[in-house]
C-alpha cells in the first residue's frame, strides 16, 4: 500500500528528493514520474504545439470511437491511420515508402454512417498531414452531369475545386455510369480521374453507394476499381444499435423515452429490419421517428394547462409513430 | 560531452536483448561495457559480443541490475562523437519490497531526467489480445514525461510473435501521438529506423 506522499513545493525544487522517496519504498516508480513532469516545464513552445496536435488527433479518434457499432469500419480507419503515420516516419527517415494511395470505396445501404465517417476521416488527415484541409464536399450525379457537351466538365471542375485539399464524396456514384453512350456522365468520370491525377496529395476522392450498385460499377469500370485500394463496407445496423442510436440521439437534446415509448420504438424498428425491405433507412430512419416524436411530444403538452419538467424531458409511447412512407 | 540514449521499460520487455542486437547491427564485435551500480560505483569491463549476449541476457540469474552502458564513436567532422547508449533495470508498477530493487529503479528514473533520447522498450505480446495487460502506469507517465524532452521513441518490440500486427496497432492506439518504432531483436528488424531517429539526437 502506497503511504501518501505529500508533493511539497520546495521539494519540488529537489529532484533528489523524489528519488530518494523511491529507494525508500515511499512512492512508486509512476508517482516519481509524475513529480518530474510538476517539476520540468515543457521545452519551449515546439513541445506545446506537438501536445495539442496530439490531443487533437486523440479527440478525433475518440469521435470516431463514439459512433455506434461500425467495428470493422473503425478498425479498418485505425489500420489506414497506422499505415500513414508509418509511412510518414520512413519519409522522413529517407527510407523507401509506399505511395500514398487514400482514395476509397464506401459501400452500403443510406444511413449506415458513410457520410460522418468521410468527414471523420476528413479531419483525421488534416491532422496528420496527409490533406491541407480535411473538409468535405458531398455532391450527387446532379452536381457534376450537365446538360451539353462540355456543361459537365466544367461543372465536375468546380465541384472539385470546391473539395480541393480535402475529401471529395460522390454519393450514387454508379448513377455516373448508368447511361448509355450519349450520357454525359463518363464525361465526369474522366474529369474526376484527370483530377486524382494531377493533384495527387490535395485531393481525396470517396465513392459511395448501395453495395450492389457499387460492384456493377468497379466491375464495369475497371480502370477506376485499381484507383481505389481502400473499400469499406457499412453494414446495416442491428435493432440494438439502432435503439442506441436513438437513445444518443435523444440524450443530446436532453429527451428520453418512457418504458412503453422504448417497447414502441422497438418494435417498429423490429417490423422495419424485418420487413425485408434493404433500403429501410437505418440511421436516418430513426431519427425520422425520433425528430417525429419529439414534434408529436410538443403538440401533446402545449395545450396542457400546467407542464412539469420531468413531462418536457419524457417521451411516451403515443409519441412514437411509424415515419409515413416517403417522410 | 558525450550523449546519452536510455533504453527504459518493464522487466523482460527485451532491453538488454536490444542493446545488444544493436551493437550487432552496428557491427561491433567488441563492446566496453560500463556498470554503474545504485551506490555509485562504476565498473568496465570488455566483451566480445557473443559472450555478452550470453552473459547480460534473459535468465533470472543475470537481470540487469544496474545501468549498463556501451559506448559508440561516431565520425563527426575533423573528430569524434561518443554515444553513449545505456541498458537499465525494468520498472515495476507499485512499491517493491526488497530495497535493492527499488534503488535499481531510483537509478534508472535519475538517468531518465539526464538522458538526451529516451528509448522505451514495450513487448507488443503484451498487447495482443487481452489489452489489459499492455500499457501499466509506469509506462503511461514515462510516455507523458519524456515525450516533453523531445528525444522520444517507443519501441515495439519481439515483432516477430504471431499476432504481433495486431499488438503493434494495439500499441500506437494507446500512445497515440507517440513516434513508435516496431522492432524483432530476433529477426533483426527496426534496427535501421532506431539508428536513424538516436543519430539525429547526437
Amino acid at each position: 500500500m502506497e503511504i501518501k506522499w505529500q508533493f511539497d513545493r520546495d521539494q519540488a525544487r529537489q529532484p533528489d528528493q523524489v528519488l530518494e522517496a523511491v529507494e525508500k519504498g515511499n512512492i512508486s516508480a509512476a508517482t516519481a514520474v509524475g513529480f518530474f513532469r510538476q517539476i520540468e516545464r515543457p521545452v519551449g513552445a515546439h513541445s506545446e504545439a506537438e501536445e495539442t496536435a496530439r490531443k487533437r488527433l486523440q479527440d478525433i479518434m475518440q469521435e470516431l470511437d463514439a459512433l455506434i457499432g461500425l467495428g470493422t469500419v473503425k478498425k479498418l480507419i485505425s489500420e489506414i491511420r497506422a499505415f500513414v503515420e508509418i509511412q510518414k516516419r520512413r519519409v522522413s527517415e529517407q527510407l523507401a515508402t509506399e505511395p500514398l494511395v487514400l482514395h476509397m470505396i464506401f459501400k452500403g445501404n443510406p444511413g449506415t454512417g458513410k457520410t460522418t465517417v468521410a468527414r471523420i476521416v476528413g479531419k483525421l488527415f488534416k491532422e496528420m498531414g496527409v490533406l491541407p484541409k480535411g473538409h468535405l464536399i458531398e455532391v450527387e450525379r446532379a452536381d457534376l452531369v450537365g446538360e451539353y457537351i462540355g456543361h459537365t466538365a466544367q461543372k465536375t471542375r468546380e465541384q472539385i475545386k470546391k473539395a480541393m485539399g480535402g475529401i471529395f464524396f460522390i454519393d450514387e456514384a454508379y448513377s455516373l455510369a448508368r447511361g448509355g453512350e450519349k450520357d454525359f456522365g463518363k464525361e465526369a468520370i474522366d474529369v474526376l480521374v484527370k483530377a486524382m491525377e494531377d493533384h495527387k496529395d490535395q485531393l481525396i476522392l470517396i465513392l459511395a453507394g448501395y453495395r450492389d450498385e457499387m460492384d456493377w460499377f468497379l466491375r464495369t469500370n475497371p480502370g477506376l476499381r485499381s484507383r481505389f485500394p481502400i473499400i469499406i463496407e457499412f453494414p446495416d445496423y442491428s435493432l440494438d444499435e439502432l435503439l442506441e442510436i436513438a437513445d444518443c440521439m435523444l440524450r443530446i437534446r436532453q429527451y428520453r423515452l418512457n418504458q412503453e415509448a422504448r417497447q414502441e420504438l422497438r418494435a417498429i424498428l423490429a417490423r422495419k429490419t424485418n420487413g425485408g425491405h434493404e433500403h429501410n433507412g437505418n440511421a436516418r430512419l430513426v431519427r425520422n421517428i425520433i425528430e417525429r416524436a419529439i414534434r408529436r411530444q410538443a403538440v401533446r403538452l402545449v395545450i396542457q394547462n400546467e407542464i412539469t419538467r420531468e413531462e418536457l424531458i419524457v417521451i411516451v409511447d403515443a409519441d412514437i409513430e411509424e415515419a409515413p412512407a416517403g417522410a | 560531452m558525450p550523449r546519452e540514449a536510455l533504453v527504459i521499460g518493464k522487466t523482460g520487455v527485451g532491453k538488454t536483448a536490444f542493446v545488444l542486437g544493436l551493437a550487432e547491427f552496428l557491427n561491433m564485435k567488441k563492446l566496453e561495457i560500463s556498470f554503474l551500480y545504485p551506490d555509485g560505483h562504476k565498473r568496465a569491463e570488455e566483451y566480445r559480443l557473443d559472450h555478452a549476449k550470453r552473459e547480460l541476457i534473459g535468465s533470472k540469474r543475470h537481470r540487469t541490475r544496474c545501468l549498463q552502458s556501451i559506448a559508440i564513436e561516431l565520425p563527426a567532422g575533423k573528430g569524434k562523437k561518443i554515444l553513449t547508449i545505456t541498458d537499465s533495470p525494468g520498472l515495476v508498477d507499485g512499491i517493491h519490497e526488497r530495497e535493492e530493487v527499488r534503488r535499481a529503479m531510483a537509478q534508472t528514473l535519475g538517468a531518465v531526467r539526464r538522458a538526451d533520447v529516451i528509448l522505451h522498450v514495450v513487448d507488443v505480446g503484451d498487447f495482443i489480445g487481452d489489452r489489459e495487460r499492455g500499457t501499466e502506469e509506469v509506462d503511461k507517465q514515462i510516455a507523458e514525461y519524456a515525450s516533453l524532452k523531445g528525444g522520444y521513441v517507443i519501441l515495439a518490440n519481439k515483432m516477430d510473435l504471431p499476432g504481433a500486427a495486431g499488438g503493434l496497432q494495439t500499441v500506437m492506439d494507446e500512445y497515440i501521438g507517440r513516434q513508435v518504432i516496431p522492432v524483432s531483436v530476433l529477426q533483426k528488424k527496426g534496427f535501421v529506423e532506431v539508428k536513424a531517429f538516436v543519430w539525429r539526437y547526437v
